[in-house]
This record gives C-alpha cells, sequence and structure tokens, in this order.
C-alpha cells in the first residue's frame, strides 16, 4: 500500500546527525524487504488471476461442452441422413496399428496405398496474387502510426528460409529517443517508501535508482507528482460536488466558438467532410466563404410568423411611414441581399458583401445598394478570381484601365494583402464619401485564396453606370427607428446569453436581418422573433463587431449595409440559379482550380499562416473582367511568408495544369467534349468507369468499360500521401517484398506496387499499396495508351489518368511508369548491389525452416 | 532459458516463468506414426465441435487433406482422404466446421489461397471460397457457432466466412489492421464478437465485430448469390499491441487472456488491456512464461485439450513440451521425445481430455504419443 499522504507531514526523517552509511544500509535493505514483498504479490496476484479467469472459463466450457454433445442428435433429427464420416468410422479406409508397446521403433506405416482411393478436389483457378487494400476516392495524407520509418521490418526469403531484417542504416536502428520511463506501482511504492522514510537527498536518490527504472530526474519528478496525487486525494471529494451540472446540452453561457469547437476543429472546410484524411483536423480556421445567400423575402411580403414576430408590431407602425421605401423594395425584387456586419472581431478583416455561396460565375454584377443614411447606391460588381492554387497570395494590381478619380487611393499596391485589402476598404469607403449622390460601381475583383490567411479585395473602380435611386434605403433603418420604440424595454439585453448573442449574430450572417428566419433557425426554444428584433434595433449588438473600423464612422448604422441586387442583374443571375448544378462548373472551369467560392476570414488569434497550404511563388494568370472584358494584367502574387519551397519544375506542372482550362473564356461554359479541362474533371469525379480484372500480360489489370478519346480523363489514381523519407522506406520494403517472390514477380508486381507519384511541390510521394483505387492496377508498358499526369485540383495536387490515344472498350490500360532520371526515388534507382549489404541481421532473424 | 520478449520489466511486472524440469505428472509414449507422404505436414487438428468426432483428426499437407481417426491401442485409420488437383497446392491449415444441420466439414486453405470447404459428411467439396489475394495461413472455427471460420492470410487480411452459405462475411483488414501477413487468429471462447489475430508485423490485434453482427445474422439467411452479399470492412481493432519482437506465429485465447508464441523459445500468456486514454492502443500484462527450447523458427503452432488445462507445442528438432496451462506457476506435464522424431514439428494436435497428443511434422510424418500414466 501506498503510505497515507498523511505520513509525509508526521514521518519522522532520518536524524542528520545518523550515519550516513547506516542510514543507507537500511534504506537497501528495506528497499530490498519490500521489493521481495512486491514480487510475492506479484506471484499471488497473477495466481489468483489465471484461477478467476480459469473458472470462467471452465463454467463456459460446459455450456459448450453440452452443445457440442448435441450436435449429432439434431442432426439425425432434422436430416436422418448419417454423415459419410460416421460410417466411415466403422468402415475406415484402412488402419495402422500402433507399435507394440514396447518396440516403437520397428514398423513404418506408410500411407501410400491411400492414393487411390482419395476423392478430388477439383482445381480451381486462384487469384492473382495482391494485398488487401482500402479503396479511397480520394488521397489520404499517411497516418503517424503508418510509417515504416524506424521501424524495424523483418523479411524472409521463401527459398532460402532466410530472414532479413530490413532496415537500411545503423541510423534508423537507433532507436529516436530514448522512452519515457513508465512507473510502475511497485516502482511507485518503493520511492514513496524510500523518500518519505529517508528524504529526498542524493544518497537515497541513488540507492532508489539501482531499483527503480528511469533517470534520477524522471525520479523526482515522479515523486512529487504521486506526493501531489496523494494530497490530491484528499481535496478530491470536495471539488467533485462543484462540477458535475451543467453539460448537459448546450451551455448557453459557453461562447458559441466553444460550441462550435469540434466543428471547427473536426470539420475540413476543403473537402466539406468531418476527419478529413487528406488536410487533418485541427485545421486553421477558414471561415466558410460562402457566405449563404442571405435569405430575403422581401420584407413586405413577409408574413408574421407567429404572435411573437415583430412584424406583428411593424405592421401597424410603420405601414404608412414605410410605404414608399417598401414599394421600391418591392419593384428591385430583391433576391439576393447580403448582410455584412462585421461578426469577427476587430482585428479581422471583413469582406464587403460576398453575393451567395453558390460559384457565381464571375462576370456576374452584383450591384449593392449600400444601406446607408446617406442615400447612395454602389453597385459593386464583384469577380472571384479562385486562385489556382489556393495557396497564392496575390497582391492586387488594378487593371490599367481603371480611369475614376474617385478611386485612386485603389491604385495603392501593397505587398502586405492584409492591408491592401484594409486600405481598399477604407478606399471604397472614402468613395462613397466623395460621390455621395453619385452611383459607384466597383469591380471588386477577388482573389480568393485558400490559405486563410487573408483574402484580398481588389475593388476597382467603373464608376457610375447604375442610376441609383436616392429613395433606395432600406427599409430597415426606418423599420428599426419606428420600431424600437415599441419594442424597447421589452427584454433587457441582459438576458442575451453569450451563446444566444453569437447566435444571432451568425443568423443575421445567414439571413440578413431577418428577425422571423434568425430566431426559427438558430434560436428556436431561446427567444422569440420579438426579441431578436428588438435585440437587432438595439444597436448594441453589432457595436462589438464593428470590425470595419473605417466604415464605422461613415455608415452610422454600425457599419451594416445591405447590397441588394438591382434589376440589371437579375436575369443573369436568376438563370444561375436556376441551373445550380451547371454553374458550379462554369465556375470551377473558368479558373482550373480552387474550392468553389471560397473565400476567407481570419479569425483573430488563430494561426495566420496555414502549414497544409503550400503556397506557390509564381502564378500568373490572365484573366479578364466581366462585363468590360478588360484584361487584367497578370497578378503577380509573391508571397512573403511562403515557407514551403517550390522547384521550378512543379511550377510549370502547375501552369500545364491550370492553362488548358479557364485562359481565355473566364466565366463562359467550356465547350464540352474539346479542349480537356482535366482538373475540373477531377474535382467533380467525372471519370471512366474501371474494371478490374485479370490482367492479360500479367496479374491484375485495370480495364476500361467505355471507348474514350485521346485526351480523355479516365481517373484518378489515388493513394496514400507519403513523405521522401518514408517513400524510400517503403520502396525498399515493397522491393524486399518482391524480391522474396521472384516466382510472383511480374510487371504487375514491380509496377503496381511501386506506381508512386511523386507530387514533389508538396514533398509528397503518393502510394497507392494499401490504400488506393483501381488504377493502381493498371499495368506498366513501355507502349502505354494511358498517361498521368499531376494536377492542381482545389489546391491539392492529384494525379490523373489520361488516355494517350483513343481506347476501346474493355481494353487493358498501360501507363509507362518510369521515372525521370531525376525524379525517380532513390529506390527505384535500381540498387542492384545495396540489397545484399542490407541483409545483416543483428538479432531475432526467424526462419519457417531449420538450417541445414 | 526463455528468450527475451524485448521488454525489461518493470518492478511488479514480472511474469512467472515456468521451470523446465519435467513434473512427470503424466507419461506418454509414442504409439504409432505415420508416413503420410513426402511433403511437410503443416497442420494437424482434433474435431472440438462435434462429440461424436472427439477421435477424428484432419492432417493437411501438399495438396492433401486427409482425415484419421484414433482408436484404442494406438491404431489410426484411415477415414478420408482428398487431394486438390492442384499439384501445386500447399495446405497451410485445416479446420473442423459443420453446417447449420450438424454435417461435419473440414476447412482448409493454403498457398493457393483459395479456401476449401470439405463436406465430410458427403465426401465431396462443398465449396471452394475465392478472395484472400495470398496464401492462407490459418484456418479456425467459431465453436459456439461451427458455421463460422476464420482465415487468416498473407494478404494482411482476416476474413470471416459462413461456410454454411458460402459468404464472406467481413474482411479485418485496412487502415488499422496488419502490415504484414498474418500468420494465426483465434475466435474468443465466450465473447462471440471478439477474435485475436497475429503475424509477421509482430502485433497481436483484437478485433470485435459486435457493431458487424447483424451482417453475421444476415450472412445465414442470405439467398442471393454471396457474392452479392455486402461484405464489409472491419479497419481498426479494438486493441493493438506489440507482445513480442518478431513473428507472432500462434496466438490463442486462454479464457480473456491470451497465449502467444513468436521465435524466442517461448510461449507467453498476457492480459491484454486497453488504455481508457487512448482507445486501440494496448497495455500487456505478461503473466506466465512457458519456455519452449529450440523453437526458434516460425510457423510452429500449439495446441490445447478443449478445457484449456494443457498446452502441447512441438520444437525445431522433434520434441514436444506440454504444460499445465492453468496453474501458476507453470508445470512442464511431459517432454516427450524420440530419437526418430528430429524433423521440425509444425502442429500438435491435443485430444479432447488431453490423454492422446498429436503431432505433424517437415518430413511427413503423424506421430501419436498416448498417456499411460496409469
Amino acid at each position: 500500500m501506498v503510505s497515507k499522504p498523511t505520513d509525509s507531514a508526521s514521518k519522522p526523517r532520518t536524524q542528520p546527525g545518523e550515519s550516513a552509511n547506516d542510514a543507507i544500509g537500511t534504506l537497501s535493505f528495506k528497499i530490498n524487504q519490500l521489493k521481495k514483498q512486491i514480487q510475492a504479490e506479484r506471484v499471488v496476484y497473477i495466481k489468483e488471476k489465471i484461477q478467476r479467469n480459469g473458472k470462467k472459463l471452465q463454467c463456459h466450457m460446459s455450456g459448450v461442452m453440452s452443445a457440442i454433445s448435441t450436435r449429432g442428435s439434431s442432426q439425425t433429427e432434422g436430416n436422418r441422413k448419417i454423415p459419410i464420416l460416421s460410417s466411415r468410422i466403422d468402415h475406415p479406409l484402412c488402419k495402422f496399428n500402433g507399435f507394440s508397446s514396447v518396440s516403437g521403433d520397428k514398423d513404418h506405416n506408410n500411407q501410400d496405398a491411400l492414393s487411390a482411393t482419395s476423392i478430388k478436389i477439383p482445381c480451381i483457378e486462384r487469384l492473382p496474387p495482391y494485398t488487401s487494400w482500402i479503396f479511397l476516392d480520394r488521397n489520404q495524407r499517411m497516418a503517424e502510426d503508418q510509417s515504416v520509418v524506424g521501424r524495424r521490418r523483418i523479411y524472409y526469403d521463401q527459398h532460402g528460409s532466410e530472414a532479413l531484417i530490413c532496415s537500411d542504416s545503423e541510423e534508423e536502428l537507433t532507436e529516436p529517443e530514448e522512452e519515457k520511463h513508465e512507473f510502475s506501482e511497485a516502482e511507485d511504492r518503493v520511492l514513496w517508501m524510500a523518500f518519505e522514510e529517508y528524504g529526498l537527498n542524493d544518497e537515497v536518490l541513488n540507492i532508489v535508482s539501482e531499483f527503480v527504472g528511469g533517470t534520477s530526474l524522471e525520479i523526482q519528478e515522479r515523486y512529487k507528482s504521486i506526493k501531489e496525487k496523494n494530497i490530491g486525494r484528499l481535496d478530491q471529494p470536495s471539488e467533485n460536488s462543484g462540477q458535475s451540472e451543467s453539460t448537459i446540452g448546450i451551455c448557453p453561457e459557453k461562447s458559441l466558438s466553444a460550441a462550435l469547437d469540434s466543428f471547427d476543429n473536426l470539420f475540413c472546410r476543403r473537402c466539406l467532410i468531418f476527419d478529413c484524411r487528406l488536410h487533418g483536423c485541427s485545421q486553421p480556421l477558414i471561415y466558410p466563404s460562402e457566405k449563404q445567400t442571405v435569405w430575403s423575402d422581401p420584407e413586405g411580403d413577409r408574413k408574421p410568423c407567429s404572435d411573437q414576430c415583430y412584424l406583428q408590431v411593424k405592421v401597424v407602425k410603420c405601414l404608412s411611414e414605410d410605404s414608399n421605401s417598401c414599394g421600391a423594395e418591392q419593384n428591385k425584387r430583391t433576391t439576393i441581399m447580403e448582410e455584412t456586419d462585421g461578426v469577427l472581431a476587430s482585428s479581422i478583416i471583413e469582406e464587403p458583401s460576398n453575393q451567395s455561396s453558390l460559384p457565381f460565375p464571375s462576370d456576374v454584377d452584383c450591384h449593392g445598394s449600400l444601406n446607408l443614411n446617406v442615400p447612395i447606391l454602389v453597385s459593386v460588381e464583384k469577380r472571384k478570381v479562385t486562385d489556382q492554387s489556393d495557396t497564392t497570395h496575390c497582391d492586387p494590381k488594378l487593371p490599367p484601365d481603371d480611369s475614376q478619380n474617385s478611386c485612386k487611393k485603389l491604385k495603392t499596391i501593397s505587398d502586405d494583402v492584409v492591408t491592401v485589402n484594409s486600405d481598399s476598404r477604407k478606399d471604397i469607403n472614402l468613395c462613397a464619401r466623395d460621390v455621395l449622390d453619385k452611383a459607384v460601381k466597383h469591380n471588386s475583383d477577388k482573389l480568393i485564396e485558400s490559405s486563410s490567411t487573408f483574402h484580398s479585395d481588389e475593388p476597382d473602380k467603373s464608376i457610375g453606370d447604375g442610376p441609383k435611386d436616392p429613395t433606395n434605403k432600406t427599409e430597415f433603418k426606418k423599420l428599426s427607428n419606428s420600431m424600437e420604440g415599441k419594442v424597447d424595454g421589452m427584454i433587457s439585453l441582459s438576458d442575451w446569453k453569450p451563446l444566444e448573442k453569437e447566435l444571432y449574430l451568425k443568423g443575421v450572417e445567414m439571413f440578413g436581418r431577418n428577425s422571423c428566419l434568425i430566431a426559427r433557425n438558430l434560436l428556436s426554444g431561446l427567444k422569440t422573433c420579438m426579441e431578436v428584433a428588438s435585440y437587432m434595433h438595439s444597436g448594441g449588438v453589432s457595436m462589438p463587431h464593428g470590425s470595419i473600423i473605417a466604415s464605422s464612422s461613415i455608415m452610422e448604422d454600425k457599419g451594416k449595409f445591405d447590397v441588394e441586387c438591382t434589376d440589371q442583374e437579375i436575369p443573369s443571375r436568376s438563370r444561375l440559379l436556376r441551373k445550380r448544378g451547371k454553374t458550379r462548373k462554369f465556375k470551377y472551369s473558368w479558373k482550373s482550380a480552387g474550392h468553389p467560392s471560397i473565400w476567407k476570414r481570419i479569425a483573430d488569434g488563430k494561426n495566420q499562416s496555414c502549414k497544409q497550404y503550400t503556397p506557390c511563388g509564381f502564378v500568373q494568370k490572365a484573366a479578364k473582367i466581366g462585363l468590360e472584358d478588360a484584361i487584367v494584367p497578370r497578378v503577380n502574387a509573391e508571397v512573403d511568408n511562403a515557407h514551403a519551397l517550390l522547384q521550378d519544375g512543379n511550377v510549370t506542372q502547375m501552369s500545364v495544369g491550370i492553362a488548358g482550362c479557364g485562359d481565355g473564356s473566364l466565366g463562359e461554359p467550356p465547350r464540352r467534349g474539346e479542349g480537356q479541362c482535366g482538373n475540373m474533371r477531377l474535382l467533380l469525379r467525372q471519370q471512366q468507369r474501371i474494371l478490374l480484372a485479370k490482367s492479360d500480360v500479367a496479374g491484375w489489370g485495370a480495364f476500361l468499360k467505355n471507348p474514350v478519346n485521346k485526351n480523355d480523363y479516365l481517373g484518378e489514381y489515388t493513394g496514400e500521401l507519403i513523405s521522401h523519407r518514408e517513400a524510400d522506406k517503403r520502396g525498399k520494403i515493397y522491393d524486399r517484398a518482391n524480391s522474396s517472390f521472384l516466382f510472383d514477380l511480374n510487371d504487375q508486381a514491380s509496377i503496381s506496387h511501386h506506381l508512386h507519384f511523386l507530387l514533389s511541390c508538396l514533398a509528397y510521394v503518393l502510394d497507392a499499396y494499401r490504400k488506393g483505387d483501381k488504377l493502381k492496377f493498371a499495368n506498366h508498358s513501355s507502349n502505354p495508351n494511358c498517361y498521368a499526369k499531376v494536377m492542381l485540383v482545389a489546391g491539392d495536387h492529384r494525379v490523373g489518368i489520361f488516355a494517350k490515344e483513343h481506347i476501346d472498350a474493355s481494353e487493358e490500360l498501360f501507363y509507362d511508369y518510369r521515372y525521370g532520371p531525376d525524379q525517380a526515388p532513390p529506390w527505384a534507382r535500381k540498387p542492384e548491389g545495396s540489397k545484399r549489404d542490407e541483409s545483416t541481421a543483428p538479432q531475432g532473424r526467424a526462419k519457417k525452416h531449420q538450417s541445414h | 532459458m526463455g528468450g527475451e520478449t524485448g521488454k525489461s520489466f518493470g518492478l511488479g511486472c514480472d511474469p512467472v516463468v515456468g521451470s523446465l524440469s519435467s513434473s512427470r505428472k503424466r507419461e506418454y509414449r509414442v504409439t504409432n506414426r505415420l508416413q503420410e507422404g513426402k511433403r511437410p505436414l503443416y497442420a494437424i487438428v482434433f474435431n472440438f465441435i462435434d462429440s461424436r468426432y472427439f477421435n477424428v483428426f484432419a492432417t493437411v499437407g501438399g495438396n492433401r487433406v486427409t482425415v484419421y481417426q484414433c482408436l484404442e491401442g494406438g491404431v489410426i485409420a484411415v477415414l478420408q482422404s482428398y487431394v486438390d488437383e492442384d499439384k501445386d497446392e500447399s495446405f497451410y491449415t485445416v479446420s473442423w466446421a459443420c453446417n447449420v444441420d450438424g454435417i461435419p466439414y473440414a476447412v482448409a486453405g493454403g498457398i493457393n489461397g483459395v479456401i476449401r470447404v470439405i463436406d465430410a459428411g458427403n465426401e465431396k467439396i462443398h465449396k471452394s471460397f475465392v478472395g484472400h489475394g495470398d496464401s492462407v495461413n490459418e484456418i479456425r472455427t467459431q465453436t459456439l457457432k461451427p458455421s463460422l471460420v476464420i482465415s487468416a492470410s498473407k494478404d494482411e487480411s482476416v476474413r470471416l466466412w459462413n461456410v454454411h452459405t458460402g459468404i464472406c462475411i467481413l474482411i479485418f483488414a485496412g487502415a488499422g489492421g496488419h502490415r504484414n501477413e498474418v500468420l494465426s487468429v483465434d475466435f474468443h471462447p465466450s465473447d462471440i464478437y471478439r477474435i485475436a489475430s497475429c503475424g509477421m508485423d509482430n502485433t497481436v490485434k483484437i478485433w470485435s465485430m459486435k457493431e458487424f453482427w447483424t451482417y453475421v445474422e444476415k450472412s445465414f439467411t442470405w439467398t442471393d448469390l454471396p457474392s452479392k452479399f455486402p461484405t464489409k470492412y472491419v479497419q481498426f481493432p479494438v486493441y493493438n499491441a506489440s507482445v513480442h519482437l518478431n513473428y507472432v506465429d500462434c496466438n490463442r485465447w486462454l479464457g480473456d487472456f491470451i497465449l502467444s508464441k513468436s521465435v524466442d523459445n517461448e510461449i507467453v500468456l498476457w492480459e491484454p488491456k486497453v488504455k481508457e486514454q487512448t482507445p486501440g492502443e494496448g497495455v500487456v500484462d505478461i503473466l506466465q512464461k512457458y519456455p519452449v527450447p529450440e523453437c526458434d523458427i516460425w510457423f510452429i503452432k500449439f495446441s490445447c485439450d478443449f478445457h484449456f488445462n494443457m498446452v502441447a507445442v512441438g520444437n525445431r528438432e522433434g520434441k514436444i513440451f506440454i504444460w499445465e496451462l492453468q496453474s501458476s506457476p507453470p508445470v512442464l506435464i511431459a517432454r516427450l521425445s524420440h530419437p526418430q522424431s528430429k524433423s521440425p514439428i509444425r502442429q500438435t494436435a491435443t485430444s479432447f481430455d488431453g490423454s492422446t497428443i498429436l503431432s505433424c511434422c517437415e518430413d511427413g510424418t503423424i506421430w501419436r504419443w498416448d498417456d499411460v500414466t496409469n
């Protein structure tokens, strides 16, 4: 037993005067005694355990026994047929007499006569060998525990029965670091006893460390922690009492971010799945770019959502007052409204009004009206440029043709996108002020980066085609004015719990200032529509979120403004809305990569740089701007904080991926069938049906179900993404495994297992050995009918397999899997000589057969 | 004495090691010896799932499956003999099973990876399971539901089959699966959902099919083509531990404990404990060790009697060690040796009550030892 914590205080320590030797002598003795005791206890413990286990087992086996003995009887009842095996017992094929009890050595029973009476088992063709593999429809990052690096792996050579340990160098054999010693219960007891009775000093420590594992430092720490634990044990009961409440359901006191913790950490915003195996969890928080299309039934159409609806109030009060603006509003048939209340903390850059979650083609104009108290209409034409790599940080450069004086300031070019962004934001506001009663149209070109660290918003400035209607204020303002008096005081704001507040803000983001929807969808059961409305209009809400400092001075309404769509754009937009699916494709295609309409905001405090994205250095793009067809000069992006090194070759590769789709035809649907837009197909998984069957050549093969034309995309080659170091190691292992089975060695074995694609940009290698798809079974040929291409898709590098020529249905697929001279990992370079010397097996080689 | 399991045991964690001095509790004598053929015999197994056939056993070697019966006085009768027409087949394992009517089946597998379900009740092949991508190293039967067999394969997977309907129900492989050949597998004696598997990746894994049990039940009533059955992957074991530092070539449940063997001249009895913080990653508490000298090549499998009172294991030199399993410290019941038995013993078979020990050897011989204590 561990001594009680109270002992520590009361136990008399060794007298300082006592001779050190004596003390140590007794200590060793005591420890030895304790050790013996511990060992004896252990023996008893094991014995008891085994006995208990044995009893349980015995009890169980008797149950099994009864089942076994009834087996025959149930059978004879049910079937009436006596198994031949039973009748054979009476009439065996033959009998071999045993040895006489004395002389066993003489006779030798031989069974050769039997073959005549053998029953034939008809041949069945065996499958070509394969190792169990998992189907992947997308690449996965290798899980830590799958690494073979630093792990000893033993091979045997089936012919020679020789086991080989596959670890290439001494360096790898040495364990990376000494494992931390884990103290057993018994060790705890020893050191507790020793230190409690003899005090914590070096001599005692020395003796203790003879008996107990771990370094002396570890021992000391352990002692401390035991002490704390023991002390803690006393206090525990009182602590427990306080905690048990709450934790049921959502705790309204918690902030929304806490409530959303698992969502934030486990949800992959690039793949839109939880627990993404490619990008991992705890990704730097990227807010979903898709600002949902703000639900906005035209206010006037709305029916009260319930008797608690604020519209009930409004209807009476505002009818006359608002009729004008309501009418105007209805004319506009606002379909999309964007609320850009600053939701994020002040350091966050708020994107001004992104219209919708839908990936709209970039050439759609969005004319929004700013909901300022100064009547002004700012039509913002936005274009989103989805960056190819998802990682490029782009400095917006303004198109050369922008001529508007009002927006001079926008021309500022800065390396720092963040500042650009905020600057431009200010600029907008300034512009707005400048041109108070002028229509300002912004063509804002958005460069979207998935890197999450910033987005750049490039307002460029074609001014003033939109006739603006000064009466076009939103009704909200007025409504709020009119309502405030009414609802004020009904509910005190302090009733709003943090979670509710944040839910409300989310609601505003999603639904605009539509209290009905907010209350119903986000705060149901918590707040009524009326409460939401009053909260909304009480103003305080958005205060803390006035992230846009500059704007707040201008826009009285706490920096809120609604962007509404004007008539002009409605035709195109609604058409697009109708064909949602199509537009999605268009959207993707005009720039070859980019996650669907992602633009992001940065959460403050969150990691500013995103490790898993590898920003690429220079990506050049030519883009046309929507209406004007203006050519945006190349956007030259340079990343200050790019931490990934890119090789030139990769950039080329990427450019290849980038080119071929989208260029010159921004916003236009790619013509189907011609001009392969390869990575679009990858993104959309528009792949050919691949069949797995026995190869005509060797082993397994991949076959095509339907005929394809030259350069058609066949499918993605998926696998585990592993590091080069890992790849080297695995390569050796695969080689080894194959070389052990020379009789199996064929193209399939040597190729498909080794079909790594180098995604060197990302410093990754793709390994499809255990995880992949059917394309990994395609065989090698020097005269192939397919080729592989690394493409950048939505920021991830992927390998697409394309037809090199026309391929007929049910033809087998081959690629030439040749490494470029410098691309090949070392193991692929046929290390003829090296194989031998690795076979030195330091320990524990296992053999299946006896060595002769 | 026994080889090291690689772990140094902390104070108070050391196992109880059996002493190799024989207690001579029982005395065994060779009563028969049979030369079955020229090819190595890899498996020998008594029928423990049907009390009518407790003295019936099967062997496999080369392309041959043979069914024998142990009779009084050391007599061995040949009951049935099956030969695969594929001469290159080399069976590695055999297990007894039966259909829902109790018709006895012998289920064998080997280098071809095809599992042969032989209907010993009708002396014909019942079904052949094609699916494993490589050699089948071991097949075991669920005693509580003897239509369920489980197979361990070189293709790194373990598969659960229903021999009655011919369905592959589950595949235990994938993200958390074995990373090299699976050499051995065993059903938990009482917990019908559990299996343990081990192999060349030096790990022992415990799998649970609890969540997939509906598929197991479904497999009994499946009337469509077996290939249309929605076979499921079980990708993650509930427990994973490195008990040994080398190939683990045999594991068996002993109640809730596990007996396993590597090439370290010993059988180890240990308790799998799951760490609370990190489910899946297991802690091993090694309780006892049963030394087996000269047992350092892999693919040597041990056997227990029906009640798990004893374990018999052969070694590289043709000797057999019989340990009392459930005594602490372990007692060596007997050490069997014969001047002519020199070939590695691939597997032993212990009869229902332990009174007969059979061994099958690399040189194609079958040895029968009978308890002559009385």
